[in-house]
């Protein structure tokens, strides 16, 4: 014996009513998929960490307040102990020709030794 | 990129021309989706008019590329690394083998099994 | 080779220790009657002190205090620390649970032992006190991730070095509690949450079967106060798809194309 449709998709409205789901009886593409997708905006956006005051900015608010920076005065440490040494950082070169003037010399010196046998 | 580029930088992180490109894009991206999605929804509802869903796949490809979600690529947040990120610490190899042995990851230490 | 004692657990020596009555540790804890003998122990200086005691009008007894007499030192020496307090010093007490129907789950999970297992009995008791029947600290499986990278910043890729990450876990499981009691003891313990624990906890609550009936009375009296509340919120991302297919197919282009004399109008 067979059920007559319409019983079959009352049936199917009233578990879809019941269980709140979708009723597309004919199985028609609806694009619903997308609409339950998650958005993952904000996540992705979220990934780099923001801008957090530091001792610099606590520096420049209040100038005329001593801001004790450690890690800064140990650069600046290092640095001067370079400097004493004779290792700072050299200087630099304001023209192109003045850069390329010793990196040619070297390079046409090495291409100048023979090679060994 | 520059009509997306905020004026002021908001990055803690490594600053990089590479790392604010991907901010940018994340930004844009964040900002564009549910435009995006509901673009992509009515190119795949059938029920509408085949006109309707044209005109939507148009639009949908003439969006800027900033908009679309596959041109962001995690970077490194200590180096700006784009190779070698790990996702549960954001941070590339050397980065993430350097901050290990320091102490800086809860959690982590050498394996030895 | 045994583990050293930091690392050996403390509540592993509870089981053993006996609790003896108070007499010891108040004759340890009262070696020093007064701050006086205190500090002429540590050889202070006690003029100064006394002096300086004087300029800030500070009190300190110089004198001990008047000693008991033996019937009176006996009494007090047999009184017993209160029962709540020499609980503490005991492995935490359980309630029955009459039907063992579970109802709430909390998962810890930490990278170290000590604070986890600190906390899981610190839970437990303040479940008994709650009245609700506990069972645990269950340990699950540990979880382990690698990683393995090369121990340079650039090529060399054939000396490498393991890193791991150990999360333990431990399970609590409340049997036949009362919901609000739960929820109760919940918040007791996210209020005094101790550091490096995570706590995540499945709730069951259990309903007549007049659920749905219910539930439309308990709608309708939250609706009036919903709305006042909803109108504080901001845009809620989930539902921006909706609102933005609304306003695509509402534009004037997709008007067009929906009624029209366009090619592809029909299907």
């Amino acid at each position: 014996m067979s059920v007559p449709r319409s019983r079959i998709l009352d049936l199917m409205k009233a578990q879809c009513r019941i269980f709140s789901t979708t009723f597309n009886p004919e199985r028609l593409r609806l694009g619903n998929k997308v609409l339950r997708q998650r958005l993952r905006g904000p996540t992705l956006a979220a990934y780099y960490p923001r801008k957090v005051a530091t001792l610099k900015d606590l520096q420049n608010l209040y100038p005329t307040f001593e801001v004790v920076n450690d890690a800064e005065e140990d650069r600046l440490n290092k640095i001067k102990v370079a400097k004493m040494r004779g290792k700072g950082a050299p200087k630099k070169k304001r023209t192109a020709a003045e850069s390329k003037k010793f990196g040619k010399k070297r390079g046409g010196g090495g291409a100048a030794k023979p090679p060994p046998t | 990129m520059s009509q997306f580029r905020a004026k002021k930088l908001d990055l803690g992180c490594f600053i990089n021309i590479r790392v604010i490109r991907d901010h940018t894009k994340r930004k844009v991206f964040a900002e564009h989706e549910p435009e995006r999605q509901a673009l992509r929804y009515i190119i795949r509802n059938t029920t509408l008019p085949q006109r309707t869903r044209a005109q939507a796949q148009l639009q949908l490809s003439q969006m800027h590329c900033y908009t679309r979600g596959t041109q962001i690529k995690n970077r490194c947040i200590m180096g700006g690394k784009g190779r070698g990120v790990f996702r549960d610490f954001r941070l590339a190899r050397f980065q993430f083998r350097m901050n290990a042995l320091a102490g800086n990851l809860p959690g982590v230490k050498k394996a030895s099994w | 080779m045994a583990a050293p004692s930091y690392l050996r657990s403390p509540f592993g020596a509870l089981k053993r220790i006996k609790i003896s009555p108070p007499t010891s540790t108040c004759q340890q804890r009262a070696g020093f009657n007064t701050v006086i003998e205190a500090l002429k122990d540590q050889e202070h200086d006690i003029e100064k002190l006394q002096e300086l005691a004087k300029e800030r009008n500070i009190k300190i007894d110089t004198d001990a205090p008047p000693a008991l007499d033996p019937e009176t030192q006996a009494q007090v020496s047999s009184l017993r620390l209160p029962r709540s307090v020499q609980a503490v010093y005991l492995r935490p007490l359980r309630r029955a649970a009459q039907h063992g129907i579970p109802v709430c789950d909390l998962q810890l999970r930490t990278y170290s032992v000590r604070n986890m297992e600190f906390f899981a009995d610190f839970a437990l008791r303040a479940a008994y006190y709650l009245n609700l029947p506990a069972k645990g600290p269950i340990p699950l499986p540990r979880i382990t991730e690698r990683w393995t990278v090369p121990r340079s910043n650039f090529v060399h890729k054939k000396s490498q070095e393991n890193f791991e990450r150990i999360t333990l876990r431990r399970l609590i499981q409340i049997q036949d509690g009362h919901p609000e009691t739960v929820r109760v003891w919940l918040g007791y313990l996210q209020k005094h949450a101790y550091y490096g624990v995570g706590m995540k906890a499945n709730v069951f609550e259990f309903e007549g079967l007049d659920v749905g009936k219910d539930m439309e009375a308990e709608t309708e009296r939250q609706r009036e106060g919903l709305e006042e509340k909803l109108s504080l919120f901001g845009r809620r991302t989930d539902g921006m798809t909706g609102e933005k297919i609304r306003e695509i197919l509402s534009s004037e282009t997709y008007q067009r194309t929906a009624h029209g004399d366009s090619p592809m109008m029909r299907k």
